[in-house]
C-alpha cells in the first residue's frame, strides 16, 4: 500500500495560563504550574479541589455570541482550539475554490456534553422546571465540538467523536493520522476537549480516592507524578487541536510544517477497569513503534500519561523498561500533568502538543515538584528541570485509559 | 406591541443583535434566527407566557409577524 507522509500544520490550544501557543510552552518548560483551586457554590457541599480552569476564556469573544450560545462549555473549548490550530495552519476558515470533501474531522472527549445535562437536570429537580430548553440535545451531544467544525471549516469528510476515557483524543489523532496516511483524507482537524467540573462528575471522581488533595495554598503543587509523596491527580477543563495533513499537500502550499505524526498503536489490557497492566502498554507502545518503523534506539523523548497515581505510575515505567530495555536509562521521561492537570479527553491532545514542540524548539519541558523519585518508578531519565539545545529525532507521546485502552502516538522532527 | 421587548432582549442576549435592528420588517434568518433558535425563541415565549404554541404552527419569517403572533397569543390567554 502506498501510503502518504503526514504533517503537522497547525496546533492550538486553550492555554491554561491565559496565553498563547509560545507563551504555553515557554511556562511549561520553566516548570510553571498551572494548577489552581476550585471552589464551587454548589448545594449540598461546595466543590473544594486542585483544578486547572481557564479563567480568561471568554467563549463569546472567542467565537462570538450566536456560535458560543449553540455549545455547551466542552465544545467551547475545542472550537477555541480549532480555531486557533486552523489558523496556525494557514487555511481561510471559509471554503474558497478549493474542495474540502475529503477534509474531515476526528475529536476527543471522555464527558461531552455532560454540563448541559446537568444543568438540565438542576432545572428540573432544583428550580422546579418542567421541561428544558429545545437547545439541550444539540449542546449535549457527544459529537457537538465536531459537528461544529466542519460547518465552521466546510469539512465534507468524516466527522466523529471518540470516547475513550482518557485516552480518547490520543485515539482520535491516531485514527486521524491513518486517514491522512492512507490518503481517504487530505486533511483532518483532530484533538480533544472537556470540561470535568460537572458537579455530579467531579463528585464521582473524588469518591475514587484518586485525586490529589488541596487547598488555595498547595493547589500548585498537588500533581506529582513518579514522586515518593504523590497523591493523586488533578483534573482539569481543556482543549487542544492538531491539523493533520498530507505531507505533498501541505509542501506544495508552503506550510510551515510543526513536526511529522509517524506512528499510532492501541490495544486493550482486557483484564481490569481501572487497574492498568504493563502488558496491555507494552504491546501499544511496540505497535506504534512498529508503525512508525522506528527502534526504542530512535526515541530521544517520552511524554508519559504520568497521573500521579498510586498504581498508574510504576506501572508506566515498568512498561517503558520492558520496551527500551538496557536504553530505559538513557531515555528522557516527563509527565507534563505536573502542571496541566488531567483534562481527561483533551489530556492525549495537550500532550501530543508538547511532544511537537519539544521535538521543534530541542527542548524538553520537564515532570514538575519531582524532588524526590519513588523506588518504584526509578529505570528512566527523569527529566526533572527543563532541558534546551536537545537534538531529538523521535518522541513518543502515551496514553492509558480507565477501561484499559492504551494508545501511544509517534512524532519525527523535521529538519528546520 | 408587548412581545417585541422580549423578542429584542432575547436575540440581543444570545445572538448579540442590537435592538435597532429589531424593526417589523426585519427578516429573522438575516437576523440570525434559524430552525433551531427559533425553538428557543418560542420556548422563552411559552414560558414568559403561559401559554402553549401549537406545534403545527407556521413559522413566521420576520420579526413583524412574530410579534403579531406573539401578541395575538398573549389576548387570548387573558381572556
Amino acid at each position: 500500500m502506498n501510503q502518504r507522509r503526514v504533517a503537522i500544520t497547525g496546533l492550538g490550544l486553550v492555554s491554561p495560563y491565559g496565553g498563547d501557543l509560545a507563551d504555553f510552552f515557554t511556562r511549561l518548560c520553566a516548570g510553571q504550574s498551572a494548577v489552581g483551586h476550585l471552589l464551587t457554590e454548589d448545594v449540598p457541599r461546595p466543590l473544594s479541589m486542585p483544578f486547572v480552569t481557564s479563567p480568561g476564556f471568554d467563549p463569546a469573544v472567542a467565537l462570538g455570541k450566536p456560535l458560543a450560545g449553540m455549545m455547551d462549555r466542552y465544545a467551547q473549548f475545542g472550537m477555541a482550539a480549532a480555531f486557533s490550530a486552523w489558523d496556525d495552519a494557514g487555511f481561510p476558515r471559509q471554503t474558497g475554490h478549493e474542495c474540502r470533501n475529503d477534509w474531515g474531522v476526528a475529536w476527543g472527549t471522555a464527558l461531552g456534553g455532560t454540563m448541559a445535562y446537568e444543568h438540565g437536570y438542576r432545572e428540573l429537580w432544583q428550580r422546579g422546571r418542567e421541561r428544558l430548553s429545545p437547545l439541550t440535545v444539540v449542546l449535549g451531544m457527544n459529537n457537538g465540538a465536531n459537528a461544529h467544525m466542519s460547518i465552521q471549516f466546510g469539512l465534507g469528510g468524516v466527522s466523529m467523536s471518540h470516547t475513550v476515557a482518557c485516552a480518547s483524543s490520543a485515539i482520535a489523532i491516531g485514527e486521524a493520522f491513518r486517514r491522512v496516511r492512507s490518503g481517504e483524507a487530505t486533511v483532518m482537524l483532530t484533538g480533544g476537549s472537556d470540561v470535568p467540573q460537572a458537579y455530579g462528575v467531579a463528585r464521582a471522581w473524588e469518591a475514587l480516592r484518586v485525586m490529589a488533595p488541596g487547598d488555595a495554598e498547595t493547589s500548585p503543587f498537588a500533581c506529582r507524578p513518579f514522586s515518593a509523596d504523590r497523591r493523586g491527580l488533578v483534573l482539569g477543563e481543556g482543549g487542544a487541536a492538531l491539523v493533520l495533513e498530507d505531507w505533498d499537500h501541505a509542501v506544495a502550499r508552503g506550510a510551515r510544517i510543526h513536526g511529522e505524526i509517524v506512528g499510532y498503536g492501541t490495544t486493550c489490557d482486557h483484564s481490569h477497569l481501572v487497574r492498568p497492566e504493563a502488558e496491555g502498554q507494552i504491546r501499544a507502545i511496540r505497535l506504534t513503534l512498529a508503525d512508525a518503523g522506528l527502534t526504542p534506539a530512535d526515541i530521544d523523548y517520552v511524554n508519559a500519561h504520568g497521573t500521579a497515581t498510586a498504581e498508574g505510575d510504576p506501572v508506566e515505567i515498568a512498561a517503558l523498561k520492558a520496551v527500551f530495555g538496557d536504553g530505559a536509562e538513557r531515555l528522557a521521561v516527563s509527565g507534563t500533568k505536573s502542571m496541566h492537570g488531567h483534562m481527561l479527553g483533551a489530556s492525549a491532545a495537550i500532550e501530543a502538543i508538547v511532544t511537537v514542540l519539544a521535538l521543534r524548539d530541542k527542548a524538553i519541558p520537564p515532570t514538575a515538584h519531582l524532588d524526590q523519585l519513588d523506588p518504584a518508578c526509578i529505570g528512566v531519565d527523569h527529566v526533572t528541570a527543563a532541558r534546551t539545545g536537545q537534538p531529538l529525532r523521535a518522541a513518543l507521546s502515551n496514553s492509558f485509559a480507565f477501561g484499559g485502552s492504551n494508545a501511544v502516538l509517534a512524532f519525527r522532527a523535521v529538519s528546520q | 406591541m408587548e412581545s417585541i421587548g422580549l423578542i429584542r432582549d432575547f436575540l440581543k442576549d444570545r445572538l448579540g443583535v442590537e435592538p435597532e435592528n429589531v424593526v417589523p420588517d426585519a427578516a429573522l434568518a438575516a437576523l440570525g434566527v434559524d430552525s433551531l433558535m427559533m425553538l428557543e425563541l418560542m420556548f422563552e415565549f411559552e414560558d414568559r407566557y403561559s401559554v402553549k404554541l401549537s406545534r403545527d404552527l407556521k413559522s413566521p419569517r420576520t420579526v413583524g409577524e412574530m410579534v403579531s403572533l406573539m401578541d395575538g397569543l398573549i389576548a387570548q390567554s387573558k381572556r
